[in-house]
């Protein structure tokens, strides 16, 4: 639990850190678009070494990258473990017992590590280096055209906020119950599987019931100042859009695109 | 079961951007049987202490060795899980762990945990559940009907049901009314008085002065003072210092002799010292 990385803002100065994050956003979703398209290792390749540079540029630490990959590693190899087993394509390569094991298969197991590993290291870099406040205003900021067809823009952020803000706060309870659980012997780590079921039981439930006398006491509190979403409301922090992020767009835009037009002409 | 730290340290979040060093340089030892007051402002690291007293936290600097247990940062007992039934720890609002349906089987997860028979986990729910104050007519009820203070009673004989040799309890009675809180008290000055080590942390200099023997007194992770409850009283413009104000017995006997009174003062209850005023006067 100590060790959960993944999405947490890390202070700094970076040259990441000072872009903006309407700009973040647009990349980030550009990215994982592109990361969809097939255009091979050399494809892969391009996106790699981008995502490299911005981690680079970032200055933050390749441990807490590979900390943030590192819980997503049990899902990789589930997935994995499923496409070689049950995929059947391309020309069988080995056997493994009486299963015949699938070149297209290996490829594309391949190609789907490949993938999560580029999502998740640019989202850690993107959630590492903007404060959760900043990325729900350039959300905001981004939908602000949809006000026009009635779409509630600002209730949506005012959402996304406060589910980023109970993050740290309900990691820190869910510790705190565990440690209180395992003072009672519940063993989290070690046991069989029916202690461990017991074990998480004895998590969750606590864990909501907080969650939702959180929720109602947010609710009540919001009320009592009067919060109306629809009121028209001034910012303390205004996002500014500079030079520097404009070239970052046309660069990442440049990596992106040319990435989606290699996978059609290949 | 004694307790003893040498040069005990914990670091949060080591090596990461966020890295904070809660404890440094702790000696220490709590002797069997007493009852040990740790006091100290806010962030002064007491509740990271007594998390190592349970092992929830494993020292990063030094050791701490818990009966035959010894952990330190290099070596740690094969199973902490034997530890853990040995010392009770009581978190600050304990009634958050609550979690069964019904208030027996939420005090008879401890002692289940740790392999008692269902019948003897119900046969202690029972004794425990009596114990806190409450009549065993509670133990079919769903522990989310219970108002706080009820929550906190069950929370807490959830961890008496497990017959811990060393008790712990983070600020046990933050939020009681003065009532409960007396009973509480009053609780676990005989389960003391049964011969068990019981550790607080409080707030509360009066609840020292008149159940506890020893005191620990903690500031910015280092302990600052310990000894009897009487000697770390005497030292008033200190504990003022710290921002820890003197028991309202104390006070009121420091107050009368700087008017010309010659009052002990280790006095810890109302009645020696109205004796003690008396003697004065009349004498």
């Amino acid at each position: 639990m100590d060790n959960m990385t993944f999405g947490k803002y890390i202070p700094g100065n970076s040259l990441i850190h000072r872009l903006d994050p309407r700009l973040k956003i647009i990349v980030l979703l550009v990215f994982l678009i592109s990361v969809f398209f097939d255009a091979g290792f050399l494809g892969y390749g391009i996106l790699g070494c981008f995502v490299l540079v911005c981690a680079l540029l970032s200055q933050i630490k390749l441990s807490h990258i590979l900390k943030a990959i590192k819980p997503m590693l049990f899902m990789m190899l589930f997935l994995m473990f499923f496409n070689v087993l049950l995929m059947h394509t391309g020309e069988v390569l080995f056997t493994i017992g009486s299963i015949p094991i699938y070149s297209g298969a290996l490829l594309q197991t391949a190609y789907i590590f490949i993938r999560l590993v580029l999502i998740i290291t640019l989202t850690t870099i993107m959630t590492s280096t903007t404060k959760p406040l900043d990325l729900t205003l350039a959300i905001e900021n981004l939908l602000g055209p949809l006000k026009a067809f009635h779409f509630p823009v600002h209730e949506l952020a005012m959402m996304i906020s406060i589910a980023l803000r109970f993050i740290p706060d309900l990691l820190d309870e869910a510790k705190r119950i565990m440690k209180a659980q395992a003072s009672r012997g519940a063993d989290f780590n070690e046991g069989s599987f029916m202690e461990k079921i017991r074990s998480i039981v004895s998590l969750i439930i606590p864990l909501f019931i907080s969650a939702f006398q959180r929720a109602e006491d947010l609710a009540n509190a919001m009320e009592s100042r009067n919060y109306n979403p629809e009121a028209t409301r001034t910012r303390y922090k205004t996002l500014s859009w500079n030079i520097i992020d404009t070239f970052s767009l046309l660069v990442s835009m440049i990596v992106s695109c040319g990435v989606i037009i290699m996978s059609f002409v290949l | 079961m004694s307790i003893k730290c040498k040069k005990l340290g914990y670091i949060y979040g080591q090596g990461t951007p966020f890295e904070f060093q809660a404890l440094k340089d702790v000696d220490l030892e709590i002797e069997e049987g007493s009852f040990t007051a740790i006091i100290g402002q806010t962030g002064s690291g007491k509740s990271t202490f007594i998390q190592h007293i349970n092992a929830l936290l494993l020292p990063t600097e030094g050791e701490i060795q818990i009966d035959e247990y010894t952990i330190s940062a290099l070596q740690k007992p094969e199973s902490l899980k034997s530890l853990r039934k040995k010392s009770g720890l009581v978190f600050q609002f304990p009634e958050y762990q609550l979690f069964e349906e019904t208030i027996e089987k939420d005090i008879m997860f401890g002692p289940m945990n740790f392999g008692v028979e269902e019948e003897e986990a119900k046969t202690i729910a029972k004794k425990v559940i009596e114990m806190v104050g409450l009549d065993q007519s509670y133990l079919e009820k769903s522990p989310f009907d219970l108002s706080g203070g009820q929550k906190r009673r069950v929370a807490i004989a959830g961890i008496l049901a497990m017959n811990p040799d060393i008790l712990v309890l983070d600020e046990p009675t933050a939020g009681l009314d003065p009532q409960g809180t007396k009973e509480m008290m009053n609780l676990f000055k005989i389960i003391n008085e049964s011969g068990k080590t019981v550790i607080i942390v409080t707030h509360d200099m009066n609840h020292v002065l008149t159940y506890c023997d020893h005191a620990i007194v903690m500031n910015n992770g280092h302990v600052e003072r310990k000894g009897t409850v009487k000697d770390i009283f005497q030292d008033s413009a200190y504990l003022n210092q710290l921002g820890i104000d003197l028991p309202l017995i104390t006070h009121m006997i420091l107050d009368l002799n700087k008017k010309g009174f010659h009052i002990d003062s280790s006095i810890n209850n109302i009645d020696d010292l109205v004796e003690a005023i008396g003697g004065e006067i009349h004498g």
